[in-house]
């Protein structure tokens, strides 16, 4: 294996009675690097992150962290990594210092080294001044940021997030996107699921995209996005509501969002004259007004749906 | 680099031990089945029966042990499984060999803390033990034992510690009455006796009564041994039946 790759996923396959929940998933992710394992619920990330992690075991296939098979030697394998898991799992019975001092005693952190560490995550993270609060009377947020410091108190060199902005509030959010981005910056390699596009497409430099247990489609966002070039995003706001019916019947071979003023259009690019001639033909019929007009490619999300909706396996 | 590794799977099993005590000491199955229910039981068969409570304190040491040991072992693994804490701790560098043996050794040190407590209340009160030396290793061993009997339980494939508490006290309870402690072995039923040296109580039981003068079955030495067969016996079932159910807790 090369040293580059810090994590390798070969041929991971795992089923539940009859649903296979992964299928064949192979990925490497190399050093510093931050990399989103993306898709809708259901498509098999989590399951592909905890057979990873060695929580559970494959049905097929190896995973390797660090070059250690993690479910042969997984106290060596996890020793290198922080875990942020979907579900909150800290002791709601201890306080937050107690959960974060616990889990760096667990990687073997010397007491002192282990305090200094969970003193600046918990001001890092702004949740130092309740760290003697017990754990059941933070707000979910909270909670949160206590699990990426507990991921954190070892200074491992990979960091799994399972959908780590997950139901948390714009600041929180933010708080954690920075953080991220800062360890990312410190060489951290950081492998992240998520379902939230926007925040892929600004965080990571490689993506996989499941569906169904499978992975579709891999590569930067840029290149996704490349390989979704032949499409052209129409965004137009018009002076008033506008009816759906309208829409359907003026443009019903391409992708239509309507939202209230706002009517969103995706075509080939080849296509665009013939959409912008009916854009102008029903402003002129049904005497519209266009307060604003953008033509763009498309973006991460358009691109992440189009993969869902054209390479469903 | 061996000394090292070992000291580090020490130093884990202890660091989980001492969560454990936090979280699981002073739970209700905890104090319910650990505290209150050899006192009631001790009671119930004493009050009124004319037994001195220098005759009676060996009992509760013994029911003591048995019931506070084997407390906790039960609940832990069900209930860091419903709480998703099981899930956590198995992302870190720990395997489930090292948070079961976290869990007993929790749950010994409190059977050897509340007999030891019971022990000192009889040395204060005059009630001396022959052999201390021998009651004190007898309560290392049987605390040991009945810990990962309890841990033996909490194997039951379900996240509700309810469950796992109910199938132990249906086990546990009989086990009272045909041990030796309030009805001497030699009365019992003849149907009956074969169970009684199934029951690691027994030999606990016999063991307390020779350390406090009164009549025992067997040699101090055998019901050492065999107390220690038996927690080498439990500990790896535990241990097997545990990782077996693992998968479906998760």
């Amino acid at each position: 294996m090369p040293l580059e790759n810090v994590v390798k996923a070969c041929d991971l396959t795992k089923t539940f009675g009859n649903i296979r929940a992964v299928d064949g998933v192979s990925f490497s992710v190399r050093k510093g690097e931050i990399y989103g394992l993306l898709g809708p619920n259901g498509a098999g990330k989590t399951t592909t992150i905890r057979m990873i992690i060695g929580i559970i075991t494959p049905d097929r296939g190896e995973a390797y962290i660090m070059g250690y098979n993690v479910h042969k030697e997984p106290v060596k394998a996890r020793s290198f990594i922080g875990v942020v898991p979907e579900i909150s799992n800290p002791y709601v019975d201890l306080t937050l210092w107690e959960n974060i001092m616990l889990t760096g005693g667990i990687y073997g952190v010397p007491k002192k080294v282990r305090a200094k560490r969970a003193k600046d995550l918990l001001k890092m993270l702004g949740i130092y001044e309740v760290r003697n609060r017990k754990v059941k009377t933070l707000s979910k947020g909270m909670q949160r940021r206590l699990l990426l410091a507990m991921a954190l108190i070892s200074d491992p060199n990979i960091l799994f997030l399972d959908e780590p902005t997950s139901g948390l509030d714009v600041i929180s959010a933010r708080i954690i996107r920075s953080l991220l981005l800062k360890l990312k910056k410190q060489g951290k390699t950081i492998i992240l699921t998520t379902h939230n596009i926007d925040e892929a497409g600004m965080l990571c430099d490689r993506v996989a995209i499941m569906n169904k247990g499978k992975i579709i489609a891999m590569g930067t966002p840029e290149e996704l996005k490349i390989e979704f070039g032949e499409y052209t995003r129409i965004l137009l706001c018009f002076n008033r509501e506008i009816d759906i019916k309208l829409i359907e019947k003026h443009f019903n071979s391409y992708e239509t969002v309507v939202q209230g003023r706002r009517l969103v259009i995706v075509c080939r690019s080849k296509d665009l004259r013939e959409v912008l001639d009916q854009i102008l033909h029903i402003v002129k019929t049904y005497d519209l007004n266009i307060e604003e007009l953008q033509v763009s490619g498309l973006n991460f999300e358009d691109v992440f749906i189009r993969l869902i909706r054209e390479r469903p396996k | 680099m061996k000394f090292r590794n070992v000291k580090q799977y020490l130093n884990r099993i202890w660091i989980l031990c001492f969560k454990d005590m936090k979280l699981y000491y002073f739970k209700g199955p905890t104090v319910v089945m650990g505290i209150l229910m050899p006192l009631f039981i001790w009671l119930a068969f004493i009050v009124g029966r004319g037994f001195s409570f220098t005759r009676s304190l060996p009992m509760l040491i013994a029911l003591s042990s048995f019931f506070t040991s084997s407390s906790i072992t039960p609940i832990v693994m069900p209930w860091e499984a419903r709480q998703k804490t099981l899930e956590m701790l198995l992302s870190r560098p720990v395997t489930i060999h090292i948070i079961l043996l976290g869990t007993a050794l929790a749950s010994t040190l409190f059977g050897i803390f509340i007999s030891s407590i019971l022990v000192i209340v009889g040395l204060i009160i005059n009630i001396i033990p022959l052999d201390l030396i021998l009651l004190i290793l007898g309560i290392v061993i049987s605390s040991l034992c009945y810990s990962f009997m309890g841990l033996l339980f909490s194997a039951v494939p379900s996240n509700v510690p309810a469950d796992a508490v109910m199938i132990s006290s249906a086990v546990r309870l009989p086990l009272i009455f045909i041990s030796g402690i309030f009805i001497p072995i030699s009365d019992l039923p003849h149907y009956i006796k074969p169970f009684a040296f199934i029951s690691p109580l027994t030999y606990f039981s016999d063991l307390i009564n020779y350390t406090y003068g009164y009549n025992s079955l067997l040699s101090p030495l055998m019901d050492i041994v065999v107390l220690s067969f038996l927690t080498i016996m439990f500990m790896a079932l535990a241990i097997i039946t545990n990782r077996r159910v693992l998968m479906r807790r998760l």
